[in-house]
């Protein structure tokens, strides 16, 4: 099980379309993805629950992964966040 | 300028209002248990429709702005998919028997309000997001157009923009408050169009992107008669089209004189021309008109737009309203014709792959005995003047006619037990379908009367979808095909000593009126305005001689002869009637022989 906390650093926040990129990797994923945030912890495979997080700028997030393939997952979910969702093209 | 196509003639300058398409409004309607299945599978096709639409926003997005650009379709399909959403759902309608598109409504404006304490930029991002969604599959979740509308106040009469507007929602306006539509979608024969010309106001359908190139409070030029739409013309536009304007309305003037003058053709033969009529309102228009009678009351228009089903008593009322006030003259009310495009509310009705060819009209009034014995009984409590007629429509084979004169025998001896007189009325069956078109004969002998359906009728005869604009070229209502089928009919009825009356469309054209009299039908039934330069054509033209052109007629083989043939034979007739131009476009332009506001027309001419 691997926990990583990553910063959302878009200016956005997790909205529609982030919340979308993180689902679709957390779907592909052998792994559980579970994300806590504000004391809340919900299956990170489906978007709407992603959504109904109401991530805003700024925060902190933290991603529980376990199974066969937590590592890949963690390592892309750290360069989506890192990327800011390739929102806020530099 | 857009050019769409003509669908109901006449001309108008006024500001347009646009009709919201994401503008829902969803009744909050309880399910039967036993449809929980069919209202789960109906929401499952719901969200499948939206779904293939995204897709195409997406592929189309990759093409004109790029990858990235079109993410966002990727998260709303996502969304579509979710199983929150999806089981939420179905356990509204499951638990809580919701209908689909309420208990989807429901789950979504729940997950709309939740972002309402989230930040500005946040919750408008994420609403926008899930209203687009809301919107696209709800469009699927609506019975036809029964629940999208615009329950906007009009404040003052305008010309309706938008992409569609269904029967039912054109149904909910007064008289006056649409000056006319312009359309996106649509063409001259479908529903919308013949309402628009019963309704008196110009339509052009068929316009593409209109909605997308207009704001509500524009001023635009409605050209029904040619079918064009001018967005905030200048001065010379509006020059040009009030003469057009003035011009039309002296030929309605005209055509005003007709109106006390019999329906006889030169040689004396009697051609009965009756009004198509969708609410007993219209009822007072059909003598007016210079009319003969009623050859079509459509008694759907009673069941539309209400959840419950119309009582008896409601029904009798209505019907009662029609025969009494047109007391002496025949009223042909046909029985309810719901299904295909035209769904009702009250009734659960599942969607189908293929509504015109599925459980409609008869065939749903033979399986809910319940819905058709209220409506025949209605019917016959209405028929005491002894003016009535009834018609089923349909008619697929022998079987279907007797099942429904069974019923309507049951019905007569139930109403007996209640004490109630049963008058005089007589029966008939709609021939529209090619198979009972084989076997007139037969159904013939067991009727008092025809009446062709044209629309129908041609549709399933070419296999041509009349709504379909890419293949409306096809819609040939001169078909040879056609034209055989109703001289079949013709002959059956006569032989079996009883009249044929023709009431599509078709018979709005001065032409084919003479084309189908040359065949030897009885009688027409006609938007009521077109009535008066029916009357003028049938005045002018010879009986016999219209029979020797329609038999000639009948001989050649493709549809462009019959309509070169029939132009030349009847130039001088028809011109003047300005329709010299319908039959080169593939759809009908009804012209500028339409009387268009008239009602204003009589009060001007009272005063």
């Amino acid at each position: 099980m691997i926990k990583c906390k990553l910063k959302v650093e878009n200016t956005l926040g997790i909205h529609v379309r982030p919340a979308g990129y993180i689902a679709n990797i957390a779907s592909a994923a052998q792994s559980s993805v579970e994300l806590i945030y504000s004391e809340q912890r919900v299956n990170a495979k489906s978007i709407l629950n992603l959504m109904m997080l109401v991530v805003e700028p700024g925060a902190e997030v933290e991603f529980l992964i376990n199974g066969s393939d937590e590592q890949e997952v963690a390592d892309e979910l750290t360069t989506l966040f890192k990327n800011k969702f390739n929102e806020d093209a530099a | 300028m857009f050019i769409g196509k003509a669908s109901s003639p006449g001309y108008v300058i006024a500001k347009t209002k646009i009709i919201v398409r994401q503008r829902f409004t969803v009744s909050p309607l309880k399910i039967q248990k036993d449809s929980t299945a069919s209202q789960i599978e109906f929401f499952r096709r719901g969200v499948v429709k939206a779904k293939k639409e995204i897709a195409n926003l997406r592929d189309l997005t990759i093409k004109m702005a790029g990858k990235e650009e079109s993410k966002i379709f990727d998260s709303h399909l996502m969304i579509l998919q979710d199983p929150s959403l999806i089981d939420s759902v179905i356990s509204l309608i499951k638990n809580d028997q919701w209908n689909a598109g309420y208990a989807f409504h429901l789950y979504m404006q729940k997950l709309i309000e939740s972002f309402e304490k989230s930040g500005k930029v946040f919750k408008n991002r994420m609403q926008d997001d899930l209203r687009d969604i809301y919107s696209r599959v709800l469009l699927h979740l609506s019975s036809n157009d029964n629940n999208f509308v615009v329950q906007e106040e009009i404040e003052e009469a305008v010309v309706l923009t938008g992409f569609t507007v269904g029967p039912n929602m054109l149904m909910q306006f007064e008289k006056g408050e649409i000056l006319g539509l312009a359309l996106d979608s649509g063409s001259t024969t479908s529903h919308v169009s013949i309402l628009a010309r019963s309704m008196q106001i110009p339509a052009v359908m068929g316009l593409g992107n209109l909605s997308e190139s207009v704001e509500s409070g524009d001023l635009l030029i409605l050209d029904g008669t040619n079918g064009v739409v001018i967005i905030n013309p200048d001065e010379n536009d509006i020059n040009k089209y009030k003469k057009q304007i003035e011009v039309f309305q002296n030929q309605k003037l005209e055509l005003f004189t007709m109106r006390d003058l019999e329906p006889i053709t030169m040689d004396g033969k009697y051609i009965r021309l009756n009004a198509n009529i969708e609410k007993f309102e219209e009822a007072s228009d059909v003598t007016s008109f210079g009319a003969t009678g009623v050859g079509l009351y459509r008694s759907e228009f009673l069941y539309f737009g209400r959840d419950s089903l119309p009582t008896r008593s409601e029904q009798a009322e209505a019907y009662r309203n029609v025969t009494h006030q047109l007391d002496p003259l025949p009223v042909t009310i046909r029985t309810l014709d719901a299904g295909g495009d035209k769904m009702l509310s009250s009734v659960s009705m599942e969607t189908e792959d293929n509504p015109f060819m599925g459980w409609r009209s008869i065939r749903l009034c033979l399986d809910r005995k319940d819905i058709f014995k209220e409506q025949l009984k209605a019917l016959i409590e209405a028929g005491d003047r002894g003016n009535l007629n009834i018609m089923f429509p349909m008619i697929s084979g022998v079987k279907e006619i007797e099942r429904s004169k069974e019923i309507y025998n049951d019905c007569c001896a139930e109403l007996r037990l209640e004490g109630i007189a049963i008058p005089k009325i007589r029966l008939g069956a709609m021939i529209e379908i090619p198979s009972a078109v084989m076997v007139v004969e037969e159904i013939a002998k067991r009727v008092d009367f025809l009446s062709i359906g044209t629309n129908d009728l041609i549709q399933f005869t070419l296999a041509v979808d009349r709504s379909n604009s890419k293949i409306s070229a096809m819609y040939e209502p001169h078909h040879p095909a056609v034209l055989r089928f109703i001289k079949t009919i013709v002959d059956a009825a006569h032989k079996a000593g009883i009249p044929v009356c023709v009431c599509g469309e078709m018979v709005s054209e001065p032409l084919s009126t003479l084309l189908l009299m040359g065949l030897g039908v009885d009688e027409f039934s006609m938007v009521s305005w077109c009535i008066m330069e029916c009357k003028k054509i049938i005045r002018s033209v010879n009986y016999d001689e219209a029979r020797a052109i329609s038999a000639e007629a009948l001989k050649l083989s493709d549809t462009d002869s019959i309509n070169d043939f029939l132009r030349k034979k009847y130039s001088k007739k028809i011109k003047g009637l300005g329709i010299s131009s319908f039959i080169t476009t593939p759809a009908f332009s009804t012209s500028d022989r339409a009387l268009v506001r008239i009602d204003d027309e009589i009060q001007r001419l009272g005063t």
